[in-house]
Formats: structure tokens, sequence, C-alpha cells
């Protein structure tokens, strides 16, 4: 396995160390110092995550006001390195139930050396599972003192939680109701020329699932993916129903899915951990509806004026509705002056991000907004430089809507004792980084 | 600023930012807003422009990119209230610069300012135009700021600006003083009683003579009485001492501007400097107070450049020296390293060398100073002063330094003692020495250079290579030795082990274990250098050695395969040239010897970085190696004090041990006695004038070395030279030209050079001039031995070549001063362009005393040098001599009055020009044929064949057939052999038969037509 991280740091914004914890010797204890000087302040700063100063590579992510750096001196597995930090951080936001800022951090300090000792060793990431961490890292965030339970639970066993058959659920669970709740998360990126012609177009998905079930489940899930389909028609000879299917790419699995399964029926089926997990990732680069079409056209009146026209339209089913619509429309450093005349929502320019900002609570489908504005600009001393003109930015989210198409078509639980089970289905679609060029 | 609380809100926000981040979007909200604000319709009212302004600025101070909001800042300028005023001007010199078209704008704006009635404004604009007046600034408002300036009604105030406001017009565009007279009014202006306006007068002054210092003479006695002022603290008002020292900066200006004028020749005003610089050396001295301190050594350093100048009299120099001794004694580090920097720059001043000598102790101390920049002062100060008599201390003191020193400045620290070793070695072996001591102890950071260098050296000096070899042996015996150490002891037991050979422990076999022993240790550059050394010891073995030529046969065979290229190249071709047998020795031969070039060491010392006192002590060497020049252009009198060290770079000063051995007391009490004469004949001179002539002279006298070995070796000195030199100090002498006679005939040496390759060229009582040649093909090397017979310098060395037009000559250069009892070598290089038997004269010329010398000599670079003579047998000799037939290429001529020698004899002459008789070849014993092959650049190697016919009855006559591939050649060389015979060459006259009487000959009866008709039958 590669090395993952000599040291790793988390720094508030200013660059002070809120929390560090060097796992090998290769590197001195200035890093910090290093990364300061040569990563934060400089214009640098959020343009490449990798950097390498005087030997030692550093990774740094940002996660709301907090620097989490790795650095390490040896050739490191950096995909390896940044899913550590991010698994690190779920498991942080687990155990603090929530935030993770530095607030958070400097609450629970204990914890997180604790916790930094049983995850890493000596640069190799180890177990990070909540759920396993849990049950013998007891020690809890300041969250909920006194919410913990008197010590009725059963004396863990962590050996046989590691190397058991079923190492991610623990065995008699009871739950009064059984539920499933089972979400399809899609973010759909999209960067879209002027003209409307789609330039780059893709949909990440996530399918999140929440269990209450009692016993040891079997649970098998049924998509309108195209292998499936096949495979179905294949064995009940019969021909396939003449619907869509998705093809889908990449699909990442949790770890409870049964592969050898999937890989002889194409079925997912499987024991599902206690709680909360992802139980699978997957991306659509085919076939892609996409919510919303942006036609802009901005015109550049002279060297002091500028009118902007954008219409939106929603292309997604009329009964349902976006919300949280973000539509950034970005206008020259020198702008001064603007007026607006929009035909829903509120718009504002925004002088720290240099963007029209036009915001629509309540986005229902088929209908088709509008803004002008009219922008005065000052003159400046240097006229040299012209306008790059960035493409508009969009954030939105759209529920009960799959850009990709993707539908679950049953979801079975099989038990012995062969409870009966609710299951609920959500879908979601959210912009990624959705852009169109004007 | 006050009640602008959209300004202080703002300010504290900023303030209150956690990271920069936030700091960066709130300047953009606040940039934002302020476009809005200024694009606003209804316009602004004063107070919100002024705010904005203000903002404006404080995120421009912030660091972030302004581009707008110029035009309310210089709208601001003309606003008719102090605030907006104010702001505007400061808004508008921070944000724009002289080249801005906005500021087109504001120049009307800003004439109105200056010559309006209210001072505040006028100080306000002269501000602005001060920082960012530019070109179109210069030409419309420098008449209204010369006005200011000179007007009587405005405050000092308003003055002192427009001084520092012209000065910036000024530097923009000069023709804004060539207002008639302005030179008067600027010397009124010195006559300010005021220290402020002075204090800015004088800034605009030094920028003027800085420039052009002709028209302000007048000037000059006005910034003489001001330093007097304030050196007397006349009349220097509270505010303007500076711990208790007047004005320190108006002082260290008006010594800067003094020091472009070139001299002071009023004696009264040059009296009153000195005595106010004699006060300001007296005066300062170290203490407590740090600001203090920094207050008065500007004044100090500056006084000491003014000193330097002016070339103040040696005591006073002196006086200089001892202060910065004092300074380099102390314990604060800052005065250390002032003080030898500013000795390093006095070095420049040709008297004081002496006096700097006497602190090298307290230098070499300072080498192992705790702070590295007070080292390298150190060196470089050491290094500046090097000369002849200190080098074999410092270089010594630079070795044992060289071990301890910090590795950052052990290549420098190398490099210098490497140069200083070359420059001055007392004598060969020392170098050699010394070098060898360097990459001892740091090889890794010894150039190639250096080893190159001494290689070099090792090579053109054949006394010195046994020695080097020896010497090196006894280094690379150590167990652990540096790889450049193994490089150079490679190529010096190649080259010369075999002149140890008789020496215990020396055998080649010996050796070559020694040499064999390293070749594990060393890296893929040194093995090819190893494997010539082998080549070289096996080719000097002898008798061969069969079990050492089968290890090295079995090295060669061993890299015969090796990865390197050059390696294996040499392992190849040495074991096919080792197996050839004899032809390995012409092969193998020793090296020739290097044609002489500029010390690669001193380019790469003058290329590398170097700060201010080190660039004066580069220069100072660079100067020594010239000529004086900077005592030409500096008017001291032309002295020989600096002669010692003066002497060209490549040759070596082989100074006789009288000098090196001298003793330090001796030295003391020259020094001592000279200074003696010179405050006995201080008092008396009226003028500066007269006292530089005397001093003149009195320099003349030379080096105190000089003069103390004049007394000291009154009796082994050569003809009581001294006495006339101690005459000339008072007496000015007359030149005289040529007064002194030759000794010896100079026309026989020239003849006997000839023949032979070295000897001498030329001596009088002064000086001989040795010659030693060497010649391969059409080039020449010839080394001019300039040996100073005296115990004075002699100076003004001149030596000039006129060459004729078949020779390239090039003369190294000519040192301008030959120490006393010293050799100086120049090299010449000489090239052959074509045949022709003109003579290159050496036109020398130099001074002893008052004595001008000047002598025309030939240089013995002639025809037959470029001969080579060629055995040619009769196979060769027939088709080349028949080949060439008839004028122009064969030329037949019969000579008369020859002077009658014996066939023999004839054919010894022949042979030392070079020309090799074939015997056998002419039937006829009465006849001589002979060959030889000439060099030139035009010819090439060419084939010259004669044919000389006797008549033995009449031995004044011969026939003489000469036949060459070239015209110009056959003609020329038939031309030179028959001035040779007609003539009454000098070189056989040492030969025995040379004396015999012409009469003497035998002369067997001979038909004369005979031997020609037979040997033209036989051949045509």
């Amino acid at each position: 396995m590669p090395v993952a991280a000599s040291a790793i740091y988390f720094l508030n914004l200013r660059g002070d160390v809120l929390i560090n914890r060097l796992y090998r010797d290769d590197v001195g204890g200035n890093m910090v110092d290093a990364f300061r000087m040569h990563i934060m302040q400089t214009k640098e700063l959020g343009t490449c995550p990798v950097r390498q100063i005087g030997g030692c590579s550093f990774f740094y992510m940002r996660i709301s006001n907090v620097y989490i750096v790795i650095v390490v001196s040896s050739n490191a597995n950096v995909a390896c390195a940044f899913k550590f930090v991010v698994e690190a951080v779920a498991l942080f936001k687990s155990y603090f139930g929530g935030a993770f800022d530095e607030d958070a951090i400097r609450n629970n300090f204990v914890l997180i050396y604790e916790l930094l000792d049983e995850i890493m060793d000596f640069g190799y990431p180890q177990n990070l599972s909540p759920e396993i961490l849990k049950l013998y890292i007891t020690q809890e965030g300041v969250r909920s003192p006194f919410s913990s339970k008197s010590s009725d639970k059963p004396v863990p066993n962590a050996t046989l939680q590691v190397t058991g058959a079923v190492g991610w659920r623990r065995e008699g669970l009871v739950y009064k109701k059984n539920e499933v709740f089972l979400d399809i998360v899609e973010s759909v990126n999209l960067l879209m020329s002027s003209k409307g012609s789609v330039l780059r177009c893709d949909v990440t998905g996530k399918i999140l699932m929440k269990c209450f079930l009692s016993g040891m489940p079997d649970l098998k899930l049924g998509l309108n993916d195209k292998i499936g389909l096949e495979k179905e028609s294949q064995l009940k000879s019969r021909p396939a129903k003449s619907g869509k299917t998705i093809e889908l790419d990449d699909v990442t699995f949790h770890q409870c899915v049964n592969l050898t399964r999937f890989n002889s029926e194409k079925t997912v089926s499987f024991v599902p951990p206690d709680g909360e997990f992802e139980l699978m990732k997957y991306r659509i680069t085919e076939g892609v509806n996409l919510p919303f079409r942006v036609l802009p056209t901005i015109k550049e009146l002279g060297r002091t004026r500028m009118e902007v026209n954008v219409k939106v339209k929603s292309v997604f089913g009329a009964k349902m509705f976006a919300l949280g619509v973000v539509i950034k429309i970005p206008v020259p450093k020198q702008t001064a002056k603007t007026s607006f005349q929009v035909t829903s929502g509120r718009a504002k320019y925004q002088a720290s991000i240099d963007c029209l900002v036009w915001k629509i609570r309540k986005f229902p489908g088929q209908t088709e907004p509008t803004l002008s504005a009219e922008v005065e600009l000052i003159s400046t001393m240097a006229e040299k430089k012209s306008w790059t003109r960035p493409p508009i930015q969009m954030e939105f989210q759209v529920p009960m809507f799959t850009a990709s198409g993707l539908r679950v078509r049953f979801l079975k639980v099989w038990e012995k004792s062969g409870y009966n089970t609710v299951e609920w289905v959500r879908y979601i679609t959210k912009a990624g980084s959705y852009e169109i060029r004007c | 600023m006050h009640g602008m609380r959209g300004l202080s809100v703002f300010i504290s926000d900023i303030r209150n930012c956690q990271n920069k981040e936030q700091e960066r979007l709130r300047i953009d909200k606040e940039l934002g807003n302020v476009r809005n604000r200024f694009k606003n319709e209804k316009g602004l009212t004063p107070y919100e422009k002024k705010k904005y302004v203000w903002k404006m600025l404080y995120i421009f101070m912030l660091g972030y990119d302004v581009d707008f909001g110029h035009m309310e800042a210089v709208s601001l300028i003309s606003a008719p209230k102090y605030p907006e005023k104010q702001v505007g001007y400061i808004v508008t010199s921070c944000l724009l610069n002289e080249n801005h078209d906005f500021l087109r704008l504001a120049i009307n704006t800003v004439r109105n300012d200056i010559i309006g009635r209210n001072e505040t404004f006028q100080c306000l604009a002269l501000t602005m135009v001060g920082n960012i007046g530019g070109r179109e600034f210069a030409e419309s408002l420098a008449p209204d700021v010369q006005k200011l300036l000179l007007s009587s009604s405005c405050r000092p105030l308003v003055r002192k600006k427009a001084a520092l406001c012209l000065l910036r017009l000024y530097r923009k565009n000069p023709d804004v003083v060539n207002v008639d007279g302005w030179a008067d009014r600027m010397a009124q202006l010195l006559d300010e009683r005021d220290l402020g306006v002075l204090t800015s007068s004088m800034s605009l002054l030094v920028a003027l003579v800085s420039n052009n210092h002709e028209a302000y003479w007048s000037c000059l006695p006005k910034c003489v009485k001001i330093l007097d002022r304030l050196a007397r603290n006349q009349d220097v008002p509270q505010e303007y001492t500076y711990y208790g020292i007047p004005s320190p900066w108006l002082q260290v200006k008006t010594m800067r501007a003094l020091q472009y004028f070139p001299t002071i020749e009023d004696p009264y005003t040059r009296r009153t400097l000195f005595e106010v610089l004699q006060r300001i050396l007296m005066g300062t001295d170290v203490v407590k107070n740090v600001n203090k301190n920094n207050a008065s050594h500007a004044v100090l350093f500056e006084a000491l450049a003014l000193v330097m100048h002016l070339d103040a009299e040696k005591e006073m120099m002196s006086q200089c020296v001892a202060l910065l001794g004092k300074f380099i004694a102390v314990r604060e580090p800052n005065i250390r390293y002032l003080g030898l920097e500013n000795m390093t720059r006095m070095l420049m001043v040709t008297d004081v060398q002496d006096i700097i000598k006497r602190h090298q102790a307290q230098i070499i101390t300072s080498l192992k100073d705790p702070d590295v920049s007070i080292r390298r002062r150190a060196l470089d100060l050491l290094y500046g002063m090097c000369d002849v008599t200190n080098a074999k201390d410092i270089v010594e003191e630079l070795l044992q330094y060289l071990s301890s020193a910090d590795f950052t400045m052990r290549e420098e620290l190398s490099l210098k003692a490497a140069i200083l070793a070359e420059k001055f070695a007392p004598d060969l072996s020392w170098y050699v020495d010394v070098i060898l001591q360097l990459i001892d102890k740091a090889g890794d950071f010894i150039s190639d250079d250096i080893w190159f260098r001494v290689v070099q050296f090792v090579t053109n000096n054949d006394d010195l290579q046994p020695y080097a070899a020896a010497k090196v042996k006894e280094y690379i015996d150590k167990p652990a030795v540096h790889e450049t150490m193994v490089k150079v002891s490679a190529y010096i037991l190649g080259e010369y082990s075999h002149l140890l050979a008789r020496r215990p422990g020396c055998s080649p076999k010996e050796i070559f274990s020694i040499l064999h022993e390293k070749l594990p240790t060393v890296s893929t550059t040194t093995i090819p250098i190893l494997l010539s050394a082998y080549a070289k010891i096996l080719m000097h073995t002898q008798p061969p050695d069969q079990e050492l030529q089968s290890q090295i046969w079995a090295i060669f065979n061993k890299y015969e395969s090796c990865i390197d290229a050059e390696i294996q190249q040499r392992a190849v071709e040495y074991l096919a040239l080792c197996q050839k047998g004899a032809a390995l020795t012409d092969i193998l031969a020793e090296m020739p010897k290097f044609p002489e070039r500029k010390s690669s060491l001193i380019k790469r010392a003058e290329y590398s970085e170097a700060d201010t006192a080190e660039q004066s002590a580069i220069k100072l060497r660079a100067q020594q190696q010239t000529s004086n020049a900077l005592v030409v252009t500096d008017q001291i009198p032309a002295n020989g004090a600096t002669s010692p060290v003066s002497v060209g770079q490549l040759s070596l000063v082989k100074v006789p041990s009288l000098v090196t051995t001298e003793n330090d007391t001796s030295t003391d009490r020259a020094l001592s006695q000279q200074n003696g004469a010179s405050s006995k004949v201080d008092p008396q001179p009226p003028s500066a004038d007269l006292l530089s002539d005397i001093l003149g002279p009195l320099a003349i006298e030379g080096p105190p070395g000089a003069t103390v070995q004049s007394e000291h070796n009154a009796v082994s000195g050569l003809e009581g030279d001294s006495d006339a030199v101690d005459g000339s100090a008072i007496v000015v002498v007359e030149e005289q030209t040529n007064t002194v006679q030759p000794i010896g005939n100079i026309d026989e040496r020239f003849r006997a050079l000839c023949l032979k390759d070295s000897g001498v060229l030329y001596e009088d009582p002064y000086i001989q001039i040795g010659i030693k040649a060497e010649w391969r093909g059409h080039h020449g090397r010839l080394v001019l031995f300039l040996g100073n017979k005296n115990t004075a310098p002699l100076i003004s060395v001149q030596a000039i070549i006129l060459p004729p037009a078949q020779l390239k000559v090039e003369l190294s250069l000519v040192p301008d001063t030959i120490p006393p009892r010293a050799q100086v070598q120049c090299p010449l290089e000489v090239v052959n362009l074509r045949p022709s038997r003109d003579v290159a004269v050496l036109d020398f010329s130099y001074k002893f005393g008052t004595n001008m010398v000047n002598v025309k000599l030939r240089l013995p670079a002639v025809l037959n040098k470029f001969l080579q003579p060629i055995q040619v047998s009769a196979e060769e000799f027939f088709p080349q001599w028949r080949s060439l037939s008839g004028p122009p290429l064969k030329l037949q001529e019969v000579v008369r009055g020859v002077r009658p020698m014996p066939l023999p004899e004839m054919a010894n002459l022949l042979s030392s020009f070079h020309i090799m008789i074939c015997p056998g070849l002419d039937p006829n014993p009465n006849n001589l044929v002979a060959s030889t092959t000439f060099y030139s650049e035009s010819t090439r190697a060419m084939l010259c064949l004669v044919r000389i016919e006797t008549d033995p009855a009449d031995r004044t006559q011969l026939r003489m057939t000469l036949s060459s591939g070239d015209p110009t050649l056959t003609f020329e060389l038939k031309e030179f052999i028959k001035e040779q015979l007609i003539s009454i060459p000098t070189a056989p006259r040492s030969p025995a038969p040379s004396a015999a009487p012409p009469t003497a000959q035998p002369s067997p009866q001979i038909p004369p037509n005979d031997p020609a008709a037979i040997l033209a039958g036989l051949l045509s």
C-alpha cells in the first residue's frame, strides 16, 4: 500500500495550526511555514491542490474554514491521500454531529488526536469506518455528553467487527418499525457555448441509503439500467420492455454489495450496514436531461455601457419545481452602476465576485423568466485589458427529477423473520458546475 | 481627516479582517461602491469626493490595483479648500507617475498654485512636482520654481522645497538650468544663512556639478566656507545639530559636491578645506551612542573620500589610515566593516599602501571575525594590499586561514590566494609550493583553472620541472589525496618524473605504483590523465622494464573496453603506440611550451560578482597590470611608489633575495625618514602648486624599499646612481636622452643572435635585455628578459615593436616599471607571413631617474629562423630540381667578392642557417648541394634546394643556384645567402678556422665552368 501522508495539518484561514500530527520523520517541523509562505500567501491558493515545495509535496483541501494539509516527501499516492482526507472529515463529522469547522476542531481536539492515531499508522491509512471506530473509541464529542445512554451496549468486539463475515453490521438489531430510505442524488456538470450547443456534459450520481431494519436482512435493488435489464430479460427469456434504459459508467459499490452475484446476475444485492451509508456511485455521460437552458445576450455598448439579457428556461415537467436557483452573470471589474428588470426573483450586483446575481427561490417547470440589466462601467486607466467574458454559472436543486432518468424499479427486503418493511425513495438533481458561456 | 466616518469605518473593517480573503472581499465591495459613487450623475459633493479618494489611496497602499478615479483625484487639486487640495495632491503623486497623460491636465493648476500667494499651496504643489514632475513639468514650471528659489520674500520652507523641486526637474530635463548666470545665482544661494535651504540647494548643486563642474567653479570656495562654518560650529541653530554634530547631512553633501571638482587651486581655499578635514578627522571617535556614531561616521567617511580625491599630503593620508586602523580594531562590527571597506578604497590612493601594511596583523585577525561580511572585506583588503614585499606573508596567512574558513568563502579564498601567489611569487618554486598546498587543503574548491595554471608554469620553466615533480611526488605519497592533486601529480609526474629517476624512491616503477594506487579512487575525468602519465612513464623508462611494460599494457588492455569514449580512445591509442616502439618517443615527447596568455584566474576574478570595495581592489589589481593610469588621471605626480607591484601579470618578478629578506625595521626607518622629509618641506611652500612640484620629484625617488636598498647597498650599488637619485629629490634635473652608453657592440650581439637562439641583445649600465627564442614552423616565441641592474626602479619603460610587413609580432604587456634588481619577462609571439629579409625593430625606452634612454634594436627574427634543415635523398632531389626550371622559381647568380673560405667552413655556415648539406648528390667535390624547408603563413612548408658551385681557383667567386616553389622565396633566400657569404658574419668567428687569412686557402686549379657544366649536364 502506498504512503498517503508523512504529516497532516489542520490550519485555519490565517494559516495558524489548529492540530497537527506527524506520522513519519521524513518531513521537517517547519512545513507549515513553507505552506503559509508559498501557498497561502500567494495567488496560487486554490488553483492547484497539489504543490511541490523543496522536495516535499503538499496536498491541501479546504473544508469550510479549515485547510487540511497533507505533507509527504516520498512518492505518495495522491488519490489515496485525498480519499483519506475526505473519509477522515466524514468520520469527524459523524463524531461531532454535523459541522466540521475551526470551532469544532478546537472543541474536540483530544478526540481528534485519538482518531488521528487510529486512522493512520506510519503514513498508511487504516480503518476509517465510523460505525466500527465508534465501537471502541467511545468518547463522544461535546455535542452529547448527557445524551449518551448508560452502558447497556454489548461489549464491543473489535476483532469480530474487523474479521467477521459481515463486518459492517452488528447482529441482533431490533427495530419496531422496519424502514428503508433510499435517495438518488445527482449533480449535473455542464459547459454550454453561447450558441446553446453542449460542449461538455455529465452527471455524477450516488445512491444514499438509510436502513432501520431488524436482524440480518438481505436486500435487492433493481434499477432501470441497461445491463441489469438486459440480464433480466435474458434470464426470463422475454424481450426487454420498451422503456428508457440507462447506461451507467464507473459504478462503485459499498463494500456490503455482493459482487459475485452482481457479476453473475447483474443484480445489486446486499446486507446493509445499520444506519446511513452510500450504496453506490455512478457517472453518466450519455442522454442527460438538462433541467435548464440559459440564453444569454450580452452587448457591450461603447466603453462604459453594457446590456445584459438572460433568459432561463426550465425544461423539466410543469408539475415539478426547482429550488434555490442562483444565476451568476459575470460583469467587468469596473462595473459602477447597474439597473435590473426581472420577471421573477431578485437580482443585484455583487462587487466582491464581479457578478450580477439573480436569485429565484422557487422555479416551476416549463417557465421562462428573463432578466435584463443595464450596466454602467467606469472608465479606467488601463484600457488595454479586454474583458475575458467568463461563463455564467448556475446553482439549483430539482427534487424528484433525475437528470440521468434513473429510476428505482424495485427494492426487495428479505429477512428470516419475514417482517414487513416500508421503503421510501427520493430523487434529487443538483447543479455541479453548470456553466454557460456568454 | 476629521469626521470622515465612512473612511474610518472602512479602515477598521479592513483591520478586523481575519484573513486575506475577507480583506479582498471587503475591498472589492468598497471599490464597487466607489465606482458606483463616481458614476453618480448627480455628482459628488467635495466632501464625498475627498472621502472616496482617500479610500482609494488606502486601498492602493494596501497593494490592490486601483485603475480608475484618477480624474477625480486630479480634479481635487483645483479645489479651493486646503483639505481637498491636499488629498488631490497626495493621491495624484501616489497613484500617477510622470508619464501619465492625466498629469497634463494638472499642469496649469499646479502652476497657478506655485505662482500664487498661498504658501501652503505652494508647498503642496512643489512637493508633488518634486515627486512626480516629468519633462513637461520641467518645461513649463522651471522658471517659476527658480524664481521661488531665488526670491528673498519667500519663507525658507518654500525655498527649500523649490530647490528640491528644481533638482527633480533638472534630472528630468537638464536644460532647465541653461539660464544666463545660473551658476552665479547658485553661488549666491550658497551664501544662504538658513541651513534647511542650504541643504536642499546643496543637493541641487551636487546634481549640477556631477554633470558639469566647469560652470560652477565659483561655488567651490563657498562650499568650503560652508564646511568651515559647520566644522567650527558657528551659527548653527540647535535644530540643525544632530547629537552635537552640526548638520551632518549638509556636511556630507558639501563634501560630495567638492569631490566633483578635479582639484582645488586656490591655496587659501585649499588650506581652509584641509584644516576642516583635519578637524573632522581629529574630532571623530567611536562613541557609545549608535545614532551619533552613524552620523559622525557618515561625515568621516565622506571626508576620507574627499581626502583621497584631493590627494592630500602623506601625513593626512597616514592620519586617515591610522584612524581606519583604529576602526578595524573596534569591537562594534559595523564600524569594523566600514573601516575595512574604506581601507580597501584607500588602496586606490598610491601613497598609503605602506601605511596600510602596518595594519596587516589587525586585518589578518579580521579574517577570523565571526561576521562573514567582515571576513569578506578583510579578504578583499588583503587581496588588494598584497605586493611583492608582503605576498609571502599574506598568502601563507590565507593558506592557514583556508583550513578554518567558511565553506562559502573557500572558493573565493583559494582563487585569490592562487592569483596572489602567481602574481607576486618571489620565486617559482614558492609558487608551486603554494598552489600544491592550496590543492591539498581545499581540493574541492580549486577550479580547474588553478591547476592548469600551475602546469603551464611548470611546463614553461625548465628549471622548475624537477622541483615540481619532486614536490608532487611528496604530496601524492600521502594516503588520501584530493582528486585535483591526483590530476596535477599525474600530469607533472608523467612529464617530468624521468628527471628524478636517479633519486631514491623515484624509479619509474615506483612512480607508477604510486600513481596507480590512486586510480580506483578517481573519477572518469582523471583516468585519461593517468593513462597519459602511464604512457609517458613507460616511454621514459630506460632501459625498458619488461615487468612495468606488461603492467601498463594490462591496464591499457583493460580500459580498451571502457564505456567512457575518451578513456577508451586513449587506452587503444597508447597501446598501439607502445607497441610501435621507437615512434613512441616522438609522439609522446615532452609537451611544448604554452603560449603566454592572460591568466584565466584573473579574468575570472574580474568577472566574478563584486561590490564596490571589492571592485576597487580588483580595479587596483587591473591598474597594476597595465600602468598607473589612476596616477595620471588624478594628477598625482607619477611616482615610483606603486612600482614594486606594478608588474605585468604574466611575467613573474624574480626579485633577488635582497628584497625579500629585507626586514621591517629598515622599511620603517625609511618611512619615518620620508615622513620627516616631507614634513620638513611642508611649511615652506606658499602655494599648493609648489608643494606638488616639490613632492613630484620627491616621489620619483622611488619606494622606500628602493631607497633603503640604495643606502644599505651603497657599496654594492653599481654606479652610485643612488646619489644622483637622492639629489634629484630637490633639484629638478633636465631630462637627458640617450646619454647612456651601451655595453658591448649592439651589432655584433644581433649577428650572434641570428645564429643562436638565446643571448644578450642589449646591455647598458642600467638594464640588460636578454632574449630567448624558440621556433616552430612559421611561429616563433621570443622572450625578452628585461633585467634592472640597479637598486632603483626603472620607470616609464616602453617597448614598441616595429615589425616589417612579413612578420606579425605580438608583444605582451610590458610593465611600466621594473622594480629594482628585478627581471621581467616579456613574451613575444612572432608569425612569419611570407618570405622577406626585412628585420623587426624593437624601440625600447625607459627612464632612470631623470635620464631618458631610448634605443632601437633589431630583433633577431630573421629569415633563417624559419628554415628547418631537411635531408633529401637523390631520388627526391632530382625530380624536384627538374620540375622547378628557370626563373622565377629557379634563379642562378654568379657571386663575386665572396669572403674566401674552404668548403667545409661554407658547409658549416650554411648549416648554421639551418640549410642542410646533402653530401654525395653532386659528384663534383667543389660543389655543395643543400636543402631546407622554409615556413611561412603564405607558403606553408616549402622545400628549397641550393646548389653552390665554387671555383677552387678563385675562392672569391662562386655560382649559386636556388630553387623553390615560390618566386619571392627563391629570390629572398638567394639574396640572404649572398649577403651572408659576402659580409663577414661574426658567428663563425668563434670557431678557430674563421681567422684564417684568405690567402692561406689552397687553390687547386680547376676550370671554373667545369663543375657547373658537369652538374648541369647531369641534371638538365
